[in-house]
This record gives structure tokens, sequence and C-alpha cells, in this order.
């Protein structure tokens, strides 16, 4: 190949790629791109599309009053102790009050669901579990959640959008997405070869303190699940609060032995924030992983389980 | 007095400069600002228009003089209005079950009743209510510290008596929020209707009242009217109609307005740490109300609310020369402690004073508002009575 038609190829491809890059954000402006295939979508490309009739963009906030004073424009919103939770029992919202949430929220089969939320998407990813456990198709986080769309001064508005109902039909379920405190305790005991992944802060796991600061002591035994690793769940993501790609998801996970060989049970203190770890671990590294929503607050409080405190500190001894 | 001299705002007005500049850096900056903001506005009004409630309501019990309380009323009207705009749009069905997130709508029993005969009972002893202490120290009042010192040692006898009262009567308590059973429209109709009969009742004072003198005929120059703002008082619905306003305003940025939850939240930080209270209280942080839950630091919204209205208060007040400190006498101390305390059990009990659980509760259809400002006017009634009569015994004596 000559220098000539080298140059001459060049040219050609920026003249005719010029317009065709013009017509393309053209078109971008009025027709929305397709929705992206994996399970994040970026704030730039919600930005984009906010308008994309297939799309329902839900948060799910762990404080009181954030949906309500400011959101991504056309969210709706799903309190996660009302709505996502059984108000009565420690379960996540019984099926018929679920589908009673999608088809008011006109959730219908093909839309494509997008959670956000505040702290860090925690209780988005929560909820992301819990529309997984319920079949729920095509089930998407927004990559860094409220705490990156307002870092990027993007639009938010006040105003609580409604849509036509749908009669959404939960079509089957997932319970084996859920691990329960007989699975928790197989794993310590290393009856079903589960590997356990505790993603709270490593004072938690080392047993110096029962809870996070700020946080009542809902456990009256410290320390963690033996056998459990510990990788805090700020791990997973990058500064800005996005996940870290999949390459690097795996250096960190696999650094204390978690690469997908064995099934996974991740837990925190009350499983919202271990949602997070699952979502990594299932959505983005494919992973077979279960979240123990019963958490510390359930195991630390169950009598007869074995252990692992470190630091030997006991409850309400001074 | 030198510092009467109206270029000392200058001072208020680089402290609000240097912690608007500190709040910027801040998590939540734009709420942040927002507060500090808001909070000048409301410390400027209430310093300017003299929107006390005690104050009014004094002059109305002593001379039939209803302008005050019908700033009150004007003021609940338009917060009202605002509050039904903003929540009819985060809960467009009120009656769905639910209450919206924040607002100080409280448990109603006799213990919030006790706990706005004990608060206006303090308002008579100290000569005012929380949030006018907290402008009258930019006018230099000699009780407001003493009254302020009190309102905080208040609140730890509050929180000392708070879990008996608690499993005796709030934990059963119902939490009445008006829109739940009226619809929106339906209690702002049935509330608005109860402040113009209040209204109208009210206006029967002015016939008792020797007439105004009429206002100078015609549109004054922009200088007389810019020196007008700085001499006096401000005329008594200015203060109502921008205390409305604000308290509507601070629902869409921040939480409702109320000026107890960092003295609250300090005092509780404090007796907790020395092991004078109870370390769990129950149910309290569950209530919405002027929080005592300890701050997620010095930056939190309402601390930057108080910090603003106290700066503009001094803002008013040094802009009209109003400033005027006096030493203390050892009776001003009495009164000002004894009247806080009698404050701060009241608004620790009653979640709030009369801006947090009065204004921003009614405001926000609160049965509970309605509850404490009755008995809370009804106390203050009855103590200007008492002191009347107190009076009239000394000097037959």
């Amino acid at each position: 190949m000559t220098a000539t038609s080298a140059t001459f190829r060049a040219l050609r491809r920026r003249w005719l790629g010029a317009p065709l890059l013009a017509l393309a954000a053209l078109g971008s402006a009025w027709a929305a791109t397709p929705i992206p295939a994996g399970p994040l979508v970026s704030t730039e490309w919600l930005a984009q599309n906010l308008d994309n009739a297939r799309l329902r963009l839900i948060e799910v906030s762990v404080n009181p009053g954030v949906y309500e004073r400011a959101h991504i424009p056309g969210a709706v919103n799903f309190s996660w102790h009302n709505d996502l939770n059984d108000k009565v029992r420690r379960d996540i919202v019984g099926k018929e009050a679920f589908e009673a949430l999608l088809s008011k929220a006109g959730v219908g089969p093909d839309t494509t669901v997008v959670l956000y939320g505040d702290t860090n998407n925690w209780f988005a990813a929560w909820g992301a579990w819990v529309f997984d456990i319920y079949g729920v198709k095509d089930v998407k986080l927004l990559d860094g959640g409220r705490k990156k769309w307002e870092a990027e001064n993007r639009a938010q508005d006040n105003r609580a959008p409604s849509f036509a109902s749908t009669a959404y039909k939960v079509a089957r379920t997932s319970p084996e997405l859920r691990a329960r405190l007989a699975d928790a305790l197989a794993a310590a005991e290393g009856r079903n070869g589960a590997r356990l992944v505790d993603i709270r802060s490593a004072d938690e796991y080392s047993g110096k303190v029962f809870a996070p600061p700020g946080v009542p002591e809902l456990a009256i035994r410290a320390g963690h699940i033996p056998s459990a690793v510990n990788v805090p769940w700020g791990q997973a993501v990058q500064a800005d609060g996005t996940f870290k790609t999949p390459e690097e998801l795996k250096k960190v996970y696999g650094a204390v032995g978690i690469d997908g060989s064995k099934p996974i049970i991740t837990y925190c203190r009350i499983g919202e924030r271990s949602s997070h770890t699952w979502f990594a671990l299932k959505k983005l590294l494919g992973y077979d992983v279960r979240n123990y929503d019963g958490s510390w607050t359930e195991y630390g409080n169950a009598v007869g389980v074995p252990i692992d405190n470190p630091s030997g500190t006991v409850w309400a001894a001074k | 007095m030198t510092l009467q001299q109206p270029h000392f705002v200058l001072l208020p007005a680089a402290v609000l400069a240097v912690a608007a500049t500190l709040a910027q850096r801040q998590d939540g900056a734009p709420t942040l600002l927002f507060a500090l903001a808001a909070g000048t506005a409301l410390g400027l009004a209430l310093q300017r228009a003299r929107f006390c409630f005690y104050c009014h309501a004094r002059d109305w019990f002593g001379q039939r003089d209803p302008r005050g309380l019908l700033a009150i009323v004007l003021a609940l009207a338009v917060g009202l209005l605002g509050y039904t705009v903003v929540l009819g749009g985060w809960m467009p069905v009120a009656t769905g079950g639910g209450l919206p997130p924040d607002m100080h709508i409280g448990p109603v029993s006799w213990v919030l009743a006790l706990a706005g005969l004990v608060f206006g009972a303090g308002m008579v002893v100290s000569g005012s209510c929380i949030s006018a202490h907290w402008y009258r120290l930019a006018e230099g009042s000699p009780v407001a510290p003493f009254a302020l010192a009190g309102t905080a040692l208040g609140f730890v006898a509050g929180f000392l008596t708070w879990n008996p009262l608690y499993s005796l009567a709030v934990a059963d308590a119902p939490v009445v929020w008006l829109p739940h059973y009226l619809g929106h429209g339906g209690a702002l109709l049935l509330q608005l209707g109860v402040l113009a009969a209040l209204a109208a009742w009210l206006w029967r004072g002015f016939a008792v009242q020797a007439s105004a003198p009429a206002a100078p005929a015609g549109v004054p120059p922009l200088g007389a009217a810019w020196r007008r703002l700085w001499r006096g008082r401000w005329s008594y619905w200015t203060g109502g109609l921008a205390v409305g306003l604000i308290g509507a305003f601070a629902i869409v940025r921040m939480k409702p307005l109320g000026v107890t939850a960092t003295l609250g939240s300090a005092a509780r930080a404090q007796a907790q740490a020395w092991d004078w209270i109870p370390l769990r209280l129950d149910g309290l942080d569950g209530f919405a109300g002027c929080a005592t839950a300890p701050a997620q630091g010095a930056w939190a919204p309402h601390a930057l609310l108080l910090l603003g209205l106290v700066a503009g208060a001094f803002i008013g007040a040094l802009a009209s020369r109003q400033f005027a400190p006096r030493w203390p006498r050892p009776g001003d101390a009495a009164r000002g402690l004894a009247g806080g305390v009698l404050l701060g059990w009241g608004a620790m009990t009653g979640l709030g004073c009369t801006i947090g659980t009065l204004l921003s509760g009614i405001m926000a259809g609160a049965l509970s508002g309605w509850v404490f400002g009755a008995s809370m006017f009804f106390a203050i009634w009855a103590g200007l009575r008492l002191q009347a009569r107190a009076r009239r015994a000394a000097a037959s004596a």
C-alpha cells in the first residue's frame, strides 16, 4: 500500500464519516438509542433516553424524602421498607403485593426496569435482587446511582409521574437467589461447599464493633460467620461510585479465593449492602451467588451457631 | 452604645459569608446554602416584624390588639397553601395510607396537650418562645441567653421523662394527618375555614382599637422607602407572609422549619455522654418532628438554618439600631432559666416548638400542630391572667 492511497483512504473516511456521525448525533436527539444489553446503564445513556417508553426508571432510596424533593425525571418511587419489604414479617414483599406494585408503576412484560438510589445504590441493588427473585425480565442498575447523577449536575424534577396501569403477573420466582440461615450455617461448617463473602467493614468483621457508627447494635454477638472472607462492599466500586470493570472485580475477589468455581453467599448486617456485592458477582461476573438477607442480624443472634470473633468482644460487658 | 452603629451589620454579614464559603465545600452543599439563606431571611423577618408568638398573644389577650395573631393566622394560611401544593405532588392520593416523608405530623395524646401547656407557661415566664429568644439575642436581650441555656436543661428533663410517657400514652397515640381522612382539598378547606373563622373573631379587636393614623398619601421616594425598612418595625402582616412563604419553600429544599433540632440534639449528645439520660429513648427517633437524633456533624441543614436566623436577626437589629444590650439582673437570669426549662421540656415532649410543631405541623395538616397550638395559647391566656392577678394583689397589699 502506498502512502498516497492510505492518505486518500483516510481522507475519504473522514469525509464520509463526518456526515454519518452528525446524522447519528442528530438521530439520538429524538430517537432513543437501543437499550444496552448488560446489567448496567450509564448516566450518560440514561440522560439521552429518559423518554424511552420501554424504559421504567424506579428509585429505591433508603432516606425518606429524597425522591420527593428531586429525582431523575420520570422516575417512580419504591419505598424499600413500605413497598419492597413485608410490613409485618421479616421478609421481602409478597408476590401479590409485588405484582400490584409493578402494575401500578406500569411495568409490562416488555419493560426494561432501571433501578437507582441513594447511598451508592445499596438499596437499589437490593431492589434488583428482589426483582430478580420475582423473575422480572430485564432489570438494570444505573451505574453510580443518584450520587453520580447529582455529581454530574444532571437534570432532576420533583413531579411524580403516573403511568397507565398494567396487570403484571410474576411468571416464575427464583428462590435460589436467596440464602437462608441453614445455608449460611452449612457453609460455615463446610457442608455445602459454598464460599461466604462478608462485605461489612473490617471492624465489624473482626468483632471490634457490633454495628457500624450511627447504627443500633441489633446483634448480640460480634464477629463473622466462620470461613467467611472480608471484602468490604466499597472495593467493588471506583471513586465515582460506578462498578469496577469485570477484570478488576475478578482481581479483587480472586485475591481472597472467590473465583466463581464454588457457589457464593454474600451477607452484611441486614442484607442490603451485600446485595450490591451480590450484583457485582452475579450480574457482572456471572458467578453462582445467593444473597443472605438474614445476614448478621439473624446469624449473630442465632443460638448455638458457631461464630468467629477474633476481637473477643462480649456484648453488654464493660 | 457604639455597637448600635448600622455599619456593624458587616459583622453578621461576614459570618454569613464565611459560613457560606465553608458550606460550599461540604457534602450536600446546595441544601446547606439554601438552609443558610432561608434562615437569614427568616431571622431578618422575625426581627424586623417582631414575629413573636408570645408578644402577639399578649397584645391580643392584654390589649385586644389582633394584628399579631392575625399575622400568625396569615403565616399558617400561606404555609398551608404552599404545603398543600407540594405535598399534593409528593402524595397525589393522600387517602391511600402512609405519611408524607419528613413532615412534622406527631402523635396526638394528652402528653402533647401537656407539652403545649408547659411550653406556653414557659413563654409567659421567660417572655418569649424559643424562636423569639434566638432572634432576641440579636436585640441584646438580657433574658434570651439564660432562656436558651434553660431550654437545653429542659430538653434534658424531657429526655428523662420521655420513656415513661412514651409507654404511658405516646406509643399508642394516633398520628393524625388530616389529608389522609379528607383528601388534600378537604383538609385545605377545613383548615382554611378554621383560620378564616379565627381571623373573623380576631377582627373584632379592631373595633376596640383606636384607628391607626392614616398613611401619608402618595408613593415615597426610593431612598425614603429604603430607610423606612430600617426604622421601627415592619407591619405585622409582612412577618406572617414571610414566615408562611419560607415555611413552604423549606419543605421543597430541606426538611420542615424547626429551630430546636440543633439545641435538642446537642443537649441530648452531651447528656448522654455524661450518662444523665437513657441511651435509648423509646420510639423517639421514629417520629417526625424536630429530630434530636445525633446530627451527622456540624454541617446539618438545621444548624445552618439557625446560624442564618441569628445572623439575619443581627443584621435586622443592627441596621435598625435595635441592638440594645443590657447587663442581666438576677431576675432576668432566674426568669430566663426557669422559663427556659419549661420551654425545653415542652418542646422536647411536643417534638418541636412554635415553629417545628405549631407552624410546620399545621401547615402539613397535622392534628398535632393544632392540639399543641391550642393548649399553648390556653396556657398563655391563663398565665397572663394569673400574672395580672398577682400584680393586682401586690399593688393592693
